[in-house]
């Protein structure tokens, strides 16, 4: 078999095997799973050091064939989804929560398969056709990861919101192969497309929707917070934080930088939605109280940044946006494994019940100290690096507002890791967490793996950024210049005053909430105008989707089955009332009287010789 | 006359007169004579068309116009059917047993000659031998309802007979012969409609009076309910068909419909099988009665037929040909079964059966399949002759009717929905539970018969070659 194909089918494989296991068995499908993950990762890295390849087949016909390709963005890619895929299924060994394990590792492989094919498919019908398979399991794993009413809820919110931004997805697929007359990514590469007419634009727009969506940006974000709090903590680390992030910043590369020449009008668009994802997201996770519906907001933030890196257009920002997307993805999941961890070790993920924990859980501590540090982007981990590459790139478009919003949005990331941080490692721990111990060694290896790449690829840029980064560039056709070296320039004086206004604004809130670090924020939270938003936004009064459901479905469902009972009756009663009334004449009529039937024969002839003898 | 056809005439005639005299002391002889003389016959016929060697030939080497031969085999298929089904359905005592097999041996002799004449006269002949015999055969158990069927087929379609005469008449004046090639020479011509064309719309007429098309069908309820059981499958497989719908399909050849002659008379002919098939299916509807609504069903199939041969090109002809020969497979398989039902549960009033797949699950599965083709369900042999005719009103522009036909088939299928549910599924009536499924003989005709109908449905394309050498034979 090809080499490219074993990331695909050997997860697939995988996946359905394990649902001939019995339920009873104890460590075989976790066993399966995590060698299945591995053999996938250690193939892709096979893939990532050999020169790109290309496997086609004929598929559909005219000009849609099924072609896989390493070049190096894609295979960078590749191997990213299989390093989580492989971390998330060790981590989940002993993670409880996370419903039935065969389930849960089914959809794990079944999402890793998708998430890999979409990622090589160079053609977008077949990529289309990986990206919508990940909506299936997007929503089997919400659903199936607890036995609740509201997991099924989200599970179905999540689906719908996906299936109609894959929609537009599909459109825009459909009209960007018409207008380029082929459905193959490297063959528009070399003509791209040009944004001079309506179509295209349009086109480029709903691919666009399609991408972000994916990422989980503003406005196709609400989902993802929910599915913090009716989902596992492995399902939030692995597709929210990590697939979804990938794929959507990698398609959305693809699509600004490969396949069309944006202008100046687009640019904007795209880092106003940046920007705006940024913002909108971080107040919300400021002033949340509960561990993993925090971190889910950030995971929406963080996408902001991307968007905006790639918005930018200039390689600086683009190559920073696709070091922000691997750097996020190892340190969110990082800090979803240890709200995972804690919420197994503590039993809970409340921040006003937790405390003190970082003498009980060392490890998990440490491990999140440094992710959550990484995340605000402090210098040297690797979130700084990737971040002073999309600050640079947006001050390099010459609009500074984006820049300042994207500070803004740093200084609150660091406030609420500070109180997120102060309130569950530090301060007092409550009576209940006396016995609280370290999670166990299967959940605190891949924690531990993604802490150290957030060091390594902080302390050591220069690698990610040679090995990955740049090569996704050139993959992307596009010429940089320098991307890596500390530079102890105006930047970084900048950030460093973010960081120090983040520290006096959690003083400022601890003062505030009467030294309770989980009440940090709410001198924000309750601030005069603020609260009022707040408290719609937790009415959520700003989610499209519980406003559709609201406000527009009701009335078309309606319609419809008012529409629907109207055919019923047309097709229905009226056709069979109109055949009742004659066929009930008609038995009145045949009574079975001699002279009745013989009047009829002759009258009948009689009009017969008239009209053939040419009466008319 | 086709004389290579003749012995298939005169063999059953023979045997005909015969059976009273071998059979007079020893009643079970007149069975195995009458069954045995068919089954040759039908053996003999097969062994003409349906050798390896033909069929590879693409049936050129069928002798006569190839027509002529697939009727006789149907007939043969259907008279077949009847006998053996009788043989074990009549009681023992039954006085006139040897009358009732020369009677039925007589009319398909008469059948034979039918569909294998080559003039009028003799076409006339035939039919009032055949009318004959089957006035005495529907007072076979001279029930009361039989004895009203008879008079009643026999009062209403006398007219036919009397119009086919003065149409024979008007030929021999104008045409100086009364052979059919006569009639076709004259249509290809250049000569003006005139007598001629009159006297054929009367010999059509009659046929169309004989066929029971609306609305000259008010005697084949009555006819079809009232008489002896294996009688109405006779009656309504094969010799209404032969007697009325077959000449007027080879009436319709012989104008030459297809060139444009005789329009008024084609369109005639094309709203009366409209018309039949619309108050067929609707009067179906609503009958209470397996045997009346059968018999409606009749009324709305022939319809097909006759619309067919109104519109009269090769494609339609064929689909008219595929239908009777359907009509005559799934109708004799539902009047038999009618039967079997009438005889294991004492009635064939639809609201008083119900759930007889349970008690009478060979009757009901191969009623089903009967009742799918009628309906026109794929794949079997009734799909592809409506489907045939559809298309060929289609075709030729009559948008109208083809859709026309099409929805009233969807009728077809809601009226034996109804049935379906009424008599073979659903819970298991009172007369479910007394009756139980009636002896293999007896089920043997039925089954055989669905054997035909999912045959011909799924070798169709082999089918098709057949009716296209026929369509290409009798229209030329």
């Amino acid at each position: 078999m090809n080499l490219i194909l074993i990331p695909i089918i050997l997860p697939i494989v995988s996946a359905l095997a394990l649902l001939l296991i019995s339920e009873r068995t104890r460590w075989l499908k976790e066993l399966l799973a995590i060698a299945a993950s591995i053999v996938s990762l250690l193939a892709a890295a096979n893939l990532f050091l050999l020169p790109a390849q290309t496997l086609s087949y004929a598929w559909l016909g005219g000009g849609i064939s099924f072609t896989l390709s390493t070049d190096t963005l894609s295979a960078f890619l590749l191997l990213a989804v299989s390093l989580f895929s492989a971390a998330i299924s060790i981590y989940s060994f002993s993670s409880p929560n996370k419903g039935s394990a065969k389930w849960f590792f089914f959809n794990l492989l079944m999402t890793q398969a998708f998430a890999a094919g979409a990622a090589l498919s160079d053609n977008m019908v077949a990529m289309l056709f990986f990206w919508e398979g990940l909506l299936v399991f997007l929503y089997t794993f919400i659903a199936l990861s607890q036995e609740t009413k509201a997991a099924k809820r989200t599970a179905m919110k999540a689906f719908l919101i996906n299936a109609v931004t894959d929609l537009c997805l599909l459109t825009g697929v459909v009209i960007t192969g018409y207008i380029a007359g082929t459905y193959s990514m490297s063959e528009i590469s070399h003509n791209k497309l040009t944004l001079d007419y309506g179509w295209s634009v349009f086109a480029y727009v709903l691919l666009l929707i399609g991408a972000v969506s994916k990422a989980g940006a503003f406005p196709f974000h609400t989902w993802i917070p929910d599915a913090a709090t009716d989902s596992s903590a492995p399902f939030m680390a692995y597709v929210p934080a990590a697939i979804d992030k990938l794929l959507g910043i990698y398609f959305l590369a693809r699509a600004s930088v490969y396949l069309f020449t944006l202008n100046g009008t687009m640019q904007l668009v795209l880092m106003t939605l940046g920007a705006v994802t940024i913002l909108v997201a971080v107040m919300m996770a400021f002033v949340q109280k509960d561990y993993k519906r925090l971190l889910s907001y950030h995971a929406v933030s963080q996408t902001g940044y991307m968007i905006l890196g790639i918005g930018t257009l200039n390689p600086i920002g683009i190559a920073g946006g696709l070091f922000h997307m691997i750097n996020h993805a190892t340190y969110k999941s990082c800090l979803f494994m240890t709200a995972g961890s804690v919420e197994r070790q503590a039993g809970t993920g409340d921040l006003s019940k937790l405390g003190g924990l970082f003498r009980a859980m060392p490890i998990t501590g440490l491990c999140f100290l440094i992710a959550a540090a990484a995340i605000s982007g402090i210098a040297p981990l690797n979130g700084f690096f990737s971040k002073e590459l999309i600050y640079k790139g947006t001050l390099d478009t010459g609009y500074t507002w984006f820049f300042i919003a994207a500070e803004l949005g740093s200084f609150l990331t660091l406030a609420s890791f500070l109180k997120l941080g102060h309130s569950v490692y530090f301060g007092k721990r409550p009576e209940g967490l006396k016995d609280t111990k370290e999670a166990p060694f299967s959940m605190l290896l891949p924690m531990m793996a993604f802490a150290g790449i957030c060091v390594a690829f902080g302390f050591g840029a220069r690698l990610p950024v040679q090995w990955f980064i740049s090569p996704s560039l050139e993959a992307l056709n596009l010429q940089h210049g320098l991307l890596f070296g500390f530079h102890a320039d105006k930047l970084y004086f900048v950030s460093v005053i973010v960081i120090l206004a983040a520290v006096l604004n959690h003083m400022l809130g601890l003062a505030a909430g009467g030294g309770k670090a989980d009440k940090a924020s709410d001198h924000i939270h309750y601030a005069p105008v603020l609260k009022e938003t707040y408290a719609l936004a937790e009415r959520r009064v700003f989610d499209i989707y519980e406003l559709a459901m609201d406000k527009v479905v009701p009335p078309v469902s309606y319609a419809l089955f008012k529409a629907d009972r109207f055919f019923d009756w047309a097709i229905d009663t009226v056709p069979s009332g109109v055949t009742g009334l004659l066929s009930g004449a008609s038995s009145r009529f045949h009574n079975g009287s001699y002279p009745l039937y013989m009047a009829l024969t002759l009258a009948g002839a009689a009009v017969y010789i008239l009209l053939v003898g040419g009466f008319k | 006359m086709d004389k290579g056809l003749l012995a298939y005439l005169l063999i059953p005639l023979f045997t005909a007169v015969l059976i009273p005299f071998i059979a007079r002391n020893r009643p079970r002889l007149a069975d195995i004579f009458a069954n045995v003389t068919l089954l040759a016959g039908l053996v003999n016929l097969l062994w003409l068309a349906l050798r390896p060697s033909v069929i590879a030939g693409g049936f050129a080497d069928i002798p006569g116009d190839a027509l002529s031969l697939l009727l006789v085999a149907a007939v043969y298929l259907v008279g077949l059917c009847v006998t053996f089904f009788s043989a074990y359905f009549m009681e023992e005592g039954l006085p006139n047993r040897q009358a009732y097999y020369s009677l039925i041996l007589t009319s398909i002799a008469a059948m034979t000659g039918v569909v294998t004449t080559g003039d009028f006269f003799t076409l006339y002949v035939f039919i009032e031998v055949l009318a004959v015999t089957s006035f005495a055969l529907i007072t076979t158990d001279d029930s009361a309802g039989g004895i009203e069927g008879a008079i009643k087929y026999f009062f209403l379609t006398f007219p036919a007979s009397a119009l086919i005469m003065v149409g024979i008449a008007i030929f021999m004046i104008s045409l100086g012969s009364l052979s059919f090639d006569s009639l076709r020479v004259y249509m290809s011509s250049d000569m003006p409609d005139g007598p001629v064309v009159f006297a054929s719309a009367l010999i059509m007429l009659g046929f169309l009076i004989k066929s029971g098309v609306v609305p000259f069908h008010a005697w084949t309820p009555d006819a079809y309910q009232g008489s002896y059981a294996p009688v109405s499958a006779h009656l309504a497989g094969i010799v209404t068909k032969i007697s009325g719908v077959y000449a007027v399909v080879k009436l319709a050849t012989l104008l030459r419909f297809f060139d444009g002659r005789a329009q008024a008379l084609s369109e005639l002919v094309m709203f009366l099988g409209l018309l039949s098939i619309a108050v067929g299916a609707i009067a179906a509807l609503r009958q209470t009665s397996f045997k009346r609504m059968l018999a409606f069903s009749s009324i709305s199939q022939v319809g097909y037929i006759v619309l067919a041969a109104g519109l009269g090109t090769p494609l339609a002809i064929m689909g008219a040909v595929f239908h009777l020969i359907n009509h005559a497979t799934f109708k004799t398989t539902l009047f038999l079964n009618s039967a079997s039902l009438e005889k294991a549960a004492g009635t064939t009033d639809m609201d008083k059966l119900g759930g007889m797949e349970h008690a009478m699950p060979w009757t009901s599965w191969t009623s089903v399949i009967a009742l799918l083709s009628t309906a026109g369900v794929p794949p079997l042999s009734g799909f592809w002759s409506k489907l045939l005719i559809i298309l060929a009103l289609w075709e030729s522009g009559l948008k109208t009717y083809a859709v026309l036909a099409l929805l009233f088939s969807i009728v077809t299928l809601a009226y034996f929905m109804i049935m379906q549910r009424k008599v073979f599924f659903g819970r298991k009536s009172p007369a479910a539970e007394r009756s139980s499924e009636v002896s293999a003989p007896l089920l043997a005709p039925a089954v055989l018969m669905c054997g035909v109908i999912v045959a011909l449905g799924l070798l169709f394309p082999y089918f098709y070659q057949y009716v296209k050498v026929v369509a290409e034979r009798i229209i030329l």
